[in-house]
């Protein structure tokens, strides 16, 4: 029997102090990333914020900085421009993007075209695609993507309180909140743009990052009854358990991190930041339900205890 | 083998079989390239047509083709007149696009105002926004005397010059759009032909206005970048003042080249509508006598009685065929007309323009203005691109995964690595009965949905190990796995479903792909990963040893 862990006994529990204060700082820069997210404030993707993102290729060679010249004088200032490379991009590939800088309502497309046109004349740009979006469309889709994040947390949270007792229930939803708000805080670190996509992952988060905790909780409340019979204590309890779910822990979020690593390399410059998310997301829940979630309980059981039956 | 089980594998197997079933239109389209694709169209469209339907459908994204939303404004509607001006400017794009021969496009109301139009494998985008977006509007309007509009223009420079002398005013726009030196030969080109043209020794500055008009038969020709200069000049307070009243000046909607320079017409009409194209019953693009692209029009009963009326009482004077607000072009009327006439296309037009003015002439004006507030473009190269890189990805994780299980858990690996197979099948086919779009971030959340489904084993094989430890008999410690593992694997697969479940209701285009295979996924892992792998374990009886 091949095993990437043998049986361990390492003690999560007494390390709490130093996770407390790593997840607390991340989750501050979370929820303060979550509130300007929420009044539609922050590095929005131009599907919130409005703005136009296009592709394409230039006939000549010219150089980011040269294009950028073009472009902001163009009277688009602050354009986000990378050279796209690789097989499959044709020579000189480019991806232009700007966001909405006043919200004059019309498209931008044309105008950037434009300037590109008019800077470099003797350069044929061969569009490949463009995605450009009025404010109001991003108003709308800035709404949908408040209510779905709004409906699925309680949603889950709904789940989570029909199926555990009260006391899993709170550190459960703290440990799901902690996963989504510290990738969000690390991407306002980063000054990584939020967009659908992102949101989309962090959602796909909010239910993933759940797993590994509800596993560590149905194996607690099983090993609880065994120690019950021996007397151990229940800091000892929830060690144990950890201990025991590790191998499948780190089973499962290697198989999904090695999937969402392939995501980043292969699955190009769209799906980039949702694949960044999700490797993120991946790691800090796992840490999360071993590291945050359990330490919670211990502390709130030795705060006041005998709640649980 | 008992009998619960012989069920079991029935149900699998005749799972297996409606998947293949359903997917084989999938497998048959997608390996036929392009060519072969529009030959069998053209070929044999009764069989193209299923094959088309039934095949998995591929998003924007991945086929290319053209997303946009239009806007309609109301702001200059009754409110009676706006409450179904969406309806009807849905209804007047979707017969513009039908007659245009757009394969499966979708166009649907958005909200209050907004209307959604889907073009998959477009190839001419600005074309098409330019088709759905007009208005579309036809007037038929008169211009004034000759005479009139060759005062007003001088006394409109004689009032521009006096601005800038008395009050020192900057009448130019910015530096770069300021009339250059090249304006004097752009003048001087036409200088000969004319009767009406301007004196030229005169001082520029006396003639800020003309200097930048070059007189032809019934309008000025003037260079495209001087436009938006002229436009600012006609937009003065002062300059509108003295414009006749009743008159306007209007630009024309097409360009043309001379001598490599491009230009655009000026036009001074009359307000008043003579005739709409309200009264139009058919359009339909020809040439006319100089092979020069026309749309030939038929009028109603009334419609022809007041053109008539019209084209009688002034022969051998222009007509201006206005279409949303610009100047189509201002023929001469030779004769009389009755119901059946003919627009001349005004500057380069080609044929393809004269095509799709009769389009959007059939299907009638909007019954208001539309804004496009998105328009998203995806070619048809990107679009293969991204499926590459989608199938690599899915391709090179499954592989990754199937290897680890393989290895770390053996002949069970192998189950688990078959259940794997069987969930993608599944999804795959539930996808194409269901009619749903394979998106990007939908192929995501196929590979997302790789590492799910094994997590679910990995769950269940850790358990059995544990039994096995224990010192059960393998037959104890796979049904203890089995069932000490499900309520986990329910609870887990359930959160995963209530955000997939949201994405999808308040999701729009990649993003409901991604929340329909992310959430499809999740639920047949549920069987694949759970029953499946269970009836594999079952159908041998008499377990010695267990490969784990």
């Amino acid at each position: 029997m091949l095993r990437i862990i043998g049986k361990t006994n390492i003690d999560f529990i007494g390390k709490r102090k130093v996770a407390f204060v790593f997840s607390g700082v991340l989750m501050v820069v979370g929820l303060f990333a979550f509130v300007l997210l929420l009044l539609g404030k922050g590095n929005l993707g131009i599907d919130f914020a409005g703005g136009v993102m296009v592709r394409g290729s230039f006939e000549n060679p010219v150089s980011v900085s040269d294009l950028r010249g073009k472009i902001s004088s163009g009277g688009f200032t602050d354009a986000y421009i990378i050279e796209l490379k690789g097989s499959d991009a044709p020579p000189n590939s480019f991806l232009i993007r700007t966001k909405v800088q006043v919200a004059e309502g019309e498209l931008l497309g044309d105008k950037l075209l434009s300037a590109m046109r008019v800077g470099l004349p003797d350069n044929e740009f061969t569009l490949d695609s463009i995605d450009d979006i009025g404010p109001a469309v991003g108003e709308t889709l800035q709404k949908q993507a408040r209510w779905a994040i709004l409906l699925s947390l309680l949603g889950i949270l709904i789940y989570i309180w029909i199926r555990f007792e009260f006391r899993f229930g709170v550190v459960a939803t703290v440990a799901t909140f902690h996963d989504v708000l510290t990738v969000l805080g690390i991407f306002l670190i980063l000054n990584k743009e939020i967009s659908l996509l992102v949101i989309s992952a962090l959602l796909t988060l909010a239910g993933y990052s759940l797993t590994d905790t509800v596993v560590l909780y149905d194996r607690i409340r099983e090993n609880r009854k065994l120690f019950r019979k021996k007397g151990g204590d229940f800091a000892s309890t929830i060690n144990t358990s950890i201990n025991d779910v590790l191998s499948r822990t780190l089973i499962t979020s290697l198989t999904t991190l090695s999937v969402v690593m392939v995501l980043l390399i292969l699955g190009g410059e769209v799906l980039h930041d949702f694949a960044l998310a999700l490797i993120m997301g991946v790691i800090i829940g796992t840490y999360s339900s071993v590291f945050v979630a359990s330490p919670i309980i211990v502390e709130w059981e030795r705060r006041s205890p005998k709640r649980l039956k | 083998m008992r009998k619960s089980d012989a069920w079991r594998i029935i149900l699998i197997l005749s799972l297996c079989l409606i998947s293949l079933y359903i997917l084989y239109p999938t497998f048959k389209f997608y390996s036929m390239d392009i060519e072969e694709r529009q030959a069998l169209q053209a070929d044999d469209p009764s069989s193209y047509i299923p094959l088309e339907k039934k095949a998995l459908k591929l998003g924007l994204d991945l086929q290319g083709g053209m997303h946009i939303v239009l806007e309609v404004d109301k702001s200059n509607l009754t409110a009676d007149e706006a409450r179904d001006a969406p309806e009807r400017a849905l209804e007047i794009i979707r017969n513009r696009i039908d007659q245009w021969g757009v394969t499966e496009p979708l166009i649907q109301k958005q909200g209050e105002d907004r209307i959604v139009v889907e073009l998959p494998g477009l190839e001419d985008p600005e074309r098409a926004r330019e088709l759905i977006g007009s208005t579309a509007l036809l007037e038929f309007r008169l211009l004034p005397d000759p005479e009139v509009t060759h005062r007003t223009v001088l006394v409109i420079d004689s009032v521009l010059a006096q601005i800038e002398r008395g009050k020192g005013l900057k009448l130019t726009m910015e530096e770069e759009v300021a009339p250059s030196d090249t304006l004097i030969p752009a003048v001087k080109l036409f200088a000969e032909e004319d009767d009406l043209g301007f004196p030229l020794d005169e001082e520029e500055t006396s003639r800020p206005f003309t200097m930048l008009l070059d007189p032809r038969q019934t309008s000025y020709a003037v260079l495209v970048e001087d436009v938006p200069l002229i436009s600012r000049y006609l937009s003065l307070a002062e300059v509108k003042e003295i414009i006749p009243p009743g008159t306007e000046f209007t630009f024309s909607t097409r360009t043309y080249e001379i001598a490599n320079r491009k230009f655009r017409d000026l036009f001074h009409i009359r307000k008043r509508t003579e005739l709409s194209g309200k009264y139009l019953t058919d359009a339909r693009p020809g040439f006319d006598q100089w092979q020069k692209p026309v749309v030939n029009f038929t009028l109603t009963k009334e419609g022809g009685r007041i053109f008539a009326a019209l084209t009688g009482a002034n022969i051998k004077k222009p007509l201006a065929i206005v279409l949303d607000s610009r100047v189509e072009s201002a023929p001469t009327i030779q004769s009389k007309i009755r119901d059946r006439g003919q627009i001349t296309m005004g500057g380069s037009a080609t044929f393809d323009n004269a095509r799709d003015l009769a389009v959007v002439l059939r299907a009638g004006a909007l019954p208001a203005p539309v804004k496009v507030i998105q328009n998203s473009v995806v070619g048809a190269t990107l679009g293969k691109d991204s499926i590459n890189k989608g199938r690599t990805s899915v391709m090179v994780g499954a592989l990754l995964v199937i290897f680890f299980m393989l290895i770390y858990y053996r002949l069970s690996g192998l189950v688990a690595d078959l259940a794997l197979f069987l969930n993608l099948f599944f999804l795959l086919a539930s996808m194409a009965a269901l009619n749903a779009t394979l998106t990007m971030p939908g192929i995501a959340g196929i590979i997302l949905i790789v590492g799910i489904s094994v997590d679910a084993n990995v769950l269940i094989f850790e358990r059995i190990r544990e039994e096995l430890r224990t010192g059960k008999t393998v037959r104890a410690s796979i049904e203890a796995g089995y069932k000490r593992a499900l309520l986990t694997i329910v609870d887990s697969h359930v959160t995963i479903m209530i955000t997939a479940l949201f994405l999808f209701i308040f999701g729009t285009g990649p993003i409901k792909g991604f929340a329909v295979s992310l959430s499809l996924g999740t639920a047949i892992s549920l069987f694949t990963a759970y029953v499946i792998t269970k009836t594999i374990f079952d159908i041998r009886k008499g377990y010695k040893t267990l490969s784990i």
